[in-house]
């Protein structure tokens, strides 16, 4: 059944993240399984979006494999994926070991689906959520003296607050010098911006909509938008207080360059993707090795929000049917609960798996504490946090996100850079939502002649 | 020009060397530094102060071109840039020729057309291009980006073409028919070496413009037909942008377009002047 | 492709002579048929899309709008601000290449040893692809790694993020522009420096004339021409490229180096907004038929055009 597709060649077209490293590194073990090659394209999230979206504009469906970001690629084009309910129950086809329910549920219904839960688009791929990392070392030898000096205990944990966040922060910038400041966060006027905001936004008991499923399963009719709320603009002006005492550079950091920072000590706390553990870990690229602590971020007035950034894996609806289906191969070997551990193993990367049986390996609750050789797993207590439902970031699953998602990371930029109050930026943001919404809207409502 | 030994000239002289120095510096030192860093080990590219010292390796070259590949690209640039360059300096040579020698009402305004051609903004003219081309399937081929260059060098090289023919006198090749050439032996045995310099700087020139394009490799190339620009802004990775690759990469791209530049650099000024202005 | 090769060979069959076309013509013809399918066919179907409400999804399908675009676009102020940039990146890129430009011409004219050798030296930028232009800024203006930021911070000039400060990120990306391509200015003001009168320049240095009065009365009038070409053939390509931003700050931040080709791009490629797209692409290419105008009729009036 595997050997079917042998000697085609696949192309997948993915982010540029570890868990795609680590898989592109090990590919033989596919090819040995199926005879097919696969050539893996990485890029910049922002570059995937438009390659993506100009190969499946085009028809041509030259990616065969398409790492089908939720917000950015599924919701706006999920026509144009194939449902992969069809390729799991045909006979002829391997289905997916352990079923669909072996995935985390949230993160299936927010990777996999859009609106109902009739189609499956996509297989949880990945699942890189946003925690607070911080350097351990530099927290136990000033520990005692911060607790002086700010009145409470900063050891890193949830039930810190934001404000509480922020004079930490500060008090690293003004009372030692190991590291140039305290915080770095990734707001360079690009996706990685709206992330960092957001986790502030809903910690503060604003949000992009009101609107039930928004960011789970994504809905074509979200209602208006909601970021002049009152608790939307105390979000915003948080924010531009929090990343006035950060280091500088954060303005043209995303997250890896976030991340080069941390482990290259200059900063002494980040919020950030989970996943660069395995990367901050590694001798070869950090000096910080040993010295990492994780905690989920803090809460703000409101709740806990940890941004999810996790993503399926889906298939080109306009590539050949054969390819399609040996596409089908693919992902299921790569969501495969073998391929997951593989890549929590790989030396150049990999994630944490998607798969819940995984977490109850032996060995895998083993490498959970250091010494260990799945440096991912260190995160876990954070991230199995971060996963519960009231803690979990889920960002809007409309078809208009493109556009939304590029309206507040430019007006936050520009309250950043000072040309915008916090007030006019997200009553800009939300004028910009709402046309942007209201089109696509109009659009799908449209009858249509196809030429 | 006229030097006099007397002292005003020469210390205007060390003050104009002095100023030259500081534009040299200004033009050179990102060339330079790009090329040493790529030949800089990782960790001396990632250190805060800049280092100056430090042991040569070839690790990033090795890198690119065995797991990067970069063989590919490079092959994709040189068959688009290089197919479409041919392309448009024969239509160019033959197209430059027959507006340089006729007489037509309206010539002004075909002139002129084919001048504005040239001048449309790359990201106005991708739009459209991107779904002819999708059509007619030429999306990720080289044969489309060959097609795609050729709307900027083709009139590029009509242009320039024409600007040498018109410097001619049509009198050699009225000799030559005399002689008993036909029009169009007249052209090829006659005009056409006569325009040589000509087509050597029409070559260079769109071969540079293809070569360095970005924009629309971006837009209509897929997994088969990478150039080596695109590999290069690619190179941002999981561990910040690779600047050790990116710098051998960079050196790859520029320096064949620089040696080639220079080769024909007295041809140059009427070549990008569009024939406006003759060279020294 | 074929088809015009296989046309442009016939032309060979025969001369001139009463009726039919003649051989320029005919060797004129069939490129120009080509060009104009290049050319031609996009601009009509930008017109069209530009006027309809455009989806690429399962197909391409119009939904016809009217002038919404074109009325959306007047009244869009992103766009509006995004012309007012590219006006002010367009004055600034060309102007300081301009002015840079000749001063450089000036002095290498003047110098007495190493002229070639210093031309090929300046010349060098001008090769380079405008993306790596763009990277190699990048690198040299990180705030971590960067060369040219480590010096200004060492300086104490400026301390913080080039690409990622509102104030500094349109100068940095307008001095990597100017550093390619005043090299090209140089290059054709130099070519006309070379062929001022130098007997008028002898006999002027007898007569006691200074050399700033020497570069005002009869330099200067000498290379106007000259100059005016190489601002329009510059100008020519400015309009075009935007390699250099998308590659540094890709529009950022806060909208400051988002220059009209940029938010064109972005509509077109991020939002699928094709029939906006193609209502911004016109205006752009309205402009530079403006701009071809005028090179055209000042290289006329110079005898220059054919």
């Amino acid at each position: 059944m595997w050997k079917q597709f042998s000697g085609t060649t696949l192309n997948f077209v993915s982010e540029n993240t570890a868990p795609t490293t680590a898989i592109a590194a090990n590919l033989n073990g596919f090819k040995e399984l199926t005879g097919i090659d696969v050539n893996v394209l990485q890029l910049e999230l922002g570059a995937l979006v438009q390659k993506v979206a100009l190969d499946i504009g085009s028809g041509e469906g030259a990616y065969q494999i398409v790492y089908a970001d939720p917000y950015q690629i599924m919701a706006p084009y999920h026509e144009a994926l194939a449902d992969l309910g069809e390729f799991d129950s045909d006979d002829d086809l391997p289905s997916i070991p352990k079923g669909t329910d072996d995935f985390i549920p949230t993160q299936l219904a927010a990777a996999g689906r859009f609106e109902n839960e009739k189609n499956l688009y996509a297989l949880p791929y990945d699942c890189p959520t946003m925690i607070w990392m911080y350097r351990k070392d530099l927290f136990d030898k000033y520990g005692d003296q911060m607790s002086q000096d700010l009145g409470f205990d900063p050891q890193p944990s949830p039930s810190l607050t934001w404000e509480q966040y922020y004079r930490i922060g500060n008090w690293f910038n003004e009372n030692q010098d190991e590291v140039p400041y305290g915080t770095g966060h990734q707001a360079r006027q690009y996706d990685s911006l709206m992330c960092d905001f957001s986790n502030i936004l809903w910690a503060y008991g604003g949000d992009y909509f009101h609107s039930e499923e928004i960011g789970s399963l994504g809905t074509a009719n979200p209602g208006p938008c909601t970021l002049d709320e009152p608790r939307a603009l105390e979000a915003a002006e948080f924010y531009k207080k929090l990343l006035s005492i950060a280091h500088p550079g954060s303005v043209s950091w995303d997250w890896n360059a976030t991340d080069e920072a941390f482990r290259t000590e200059q900063v002494a706390m980040v919020p950030n993707w989970h996943e660069f553990a395995a990367v901050d870990q590694d001798p070869a690229e950090s000096t910080i090795v040993g010295k990492i602590g994780y905690s989920p971020l803090p809460k703000g007035p409101v709740r806990n929000a940890n941004m999810w950034g996790g993503t399926g894996v889906g298939i080109n609806g306009a590539s050949p049917i054969n390819e399609q289906k040996a596409a089908w191969l693919f992902l299921v070997w790569a969501t495969s609960p073998d391929t997951m551990l593989m890549g929590l193993k790989s030396d150049v990367g990999g994630g944490t798996p998607t798969r819940g049986s995984l977490y109850e390996l032996p060995e895998v609750k083993k490498a959970m504490e250091p010494p260990t050789n799945l440096p991912n797993l260190l995160t876990y207590d954070a991230v199995s946090e971060a996963w519960r439902p009231e803690n979990i970031g889920l960002r809007p699953k409309i078809q208009s996100w493109n556009e939304c998602d590029t309206a507040i990371y430019t007006e936050v930029s520009k309250m950043l850079a000072g040309q915008k109050t916090p007030e006019q930026a997200m009553k800009t943001a939300k004028k910009y939502f709402d046309e942007a919404q209201a089109r696509v809207e109009n659009l799908a409502s449209r009858p249509t002649r196809v030429a | 020009m006229t030097t006099s030994t007397t002292g005003r000239n020469t210390g205007k002289q060390v003050i104009l060397y002095a100023i030259l120095i500081l534009v040299l510096l200004w033009t050179l030192v990102p060339i330079v530094w790009m090329v040493l860093a790529s030949f800089k080990p990782g960790v001396a590219q990632l250190s805060s102060t800049p280092v100056f010292v430090f042991k040569p390796t070839m690790q990033h070259y090795v890198a690119l071109f065995t797991g990067g590949n970069l063989g590919a690209y490079f092959l994709n640039s040189v068959l688009a840039a290089g197919f479409s360059t041919v392309i448009a300096v024969a239509l160019g040579c033959l197209a430059g020729y027959g507006l340089a020698r006729s007489h037509f009402r309206g010539k002004q305004h075909v002139a002129f057309w084919i001048i504005s051609t040239r001048m449309a903004p790359i990201a106005a003219i991708v739009l459209p291009l991107f779904i002819l081309f999708r059509y007619v399937n030429l999306l990720d081929t080289i044969p489309g980006l060959i097609v795609a260059y050729l709307t900027f060098n083709l009139p590029f090289a009509i242009w320039i073409m024409n600007a040498f023919f018109m410097d001619l006198p049509p009198s050699l090749e009225e000799a030559a028919m005399v002689d008993g050439a036909t029009r169009f032996q007249a052209f090829y045995r006659v005009a056409l070496p006569l325009v040589t310099p000509g087509i050597v700087t029409t070559a260079i020139l769109c071969l540079v413009f293809s070569w360095n394009d970005y924009a629309f490799a971006a837009t209509f190339a897929g997994p088969d037909s990478q150039t080596l620009p695109i590999a290069a802004a690619q190179l941002n990775t999981q561990t910040g942008l690779n600047w050790g690759q990116l710098s051998a990469i960079g050196t790859i791209v520029v320096l064949p377009m620089m040696i080639v530049g220079l080769a024909v650099r007295r041809y140059l000024v009427k070549g990008l002047t569009l024939g406006a202005v003759t060279g020294e | 492709m074929a088809a015009t090769q296989g046309r442009s060979s016939s032309a060979t069959k025969g001369a001139n002579g009463g009726g039919g076309f003649s051989l320029e013509m005919k060797m004129l013809i069939p490129v120009l048929a080509l060009l104009a399918v290049l050319s031609l066919f996009p601009f009509f179907y930008i017109i069209w899309m530009s006027l309809n409400i455009v989806s690429l999804i399962n197909g391409i399908s119009f939904d016809f709008a009217g002038l919404a675009n074109w009325t959306r676009m007047f009244t869009d102020e992103i766009v509006g601000a995004a012309w007012a940039r590219a006006a002010l990146y367009f004055v600034a890129t060309v102007g300081l290449e301009m002015i840079l430009g000749i001063a450089i011409a000036l002095l290498v004219h003047e110098l007495v040893w190493g002229q070639n050798l210093v031309l090929s030296l300046i010349l060098l930028p001008m090769f380079m692809a405008p993306v790596i232009v763009g990277l190699l800024g990048r690198f040299l203006t990180d705030s971590s790694y960067g060369l040219y930021a480590f010096v200004l911070r060492e300086l104490g000039i400026f301390e913080s993020d080039i690409l990622g400060t509102a104030s500094s990120a349109l100068p940095a990306v307008i001095l990597m522009d100017v550093w390619e391509w005043t090299p090209l200015i140089v290059l054709i003001v130099l070519a006309g420096l070379a062929s001022v009168n130098q007997y008028v320049i002898e006999a002027a240095k007898v007569d006691g004339a200074g050399y700033l009065e020497r570069l005002r009365y009869i330099v200067a009038p000498s290379i106007a021409g000259v100059v005016i070409v190489a601002l329009l053939v510059r100008s020519m390509d400015a309009i075009r490229y935007f390699d250099i931003i998308t590659v540094t700050t890709n529009g950022g931040p806060g909208n400051t180096t988002k220059i009209i080709p940029i938010r064109l791009y972005e509509t077109a490629f991020r939002f699928f907004d094709l029939g906006y797209a193609a209502a911004i692409g016109l205006g752009m290419l309205v402009f530079s038929i403006l701009v071809a105008n005028v090179f055209v009729r000042i290289l006329e009036s110079r005898g220059l055009a054919r």
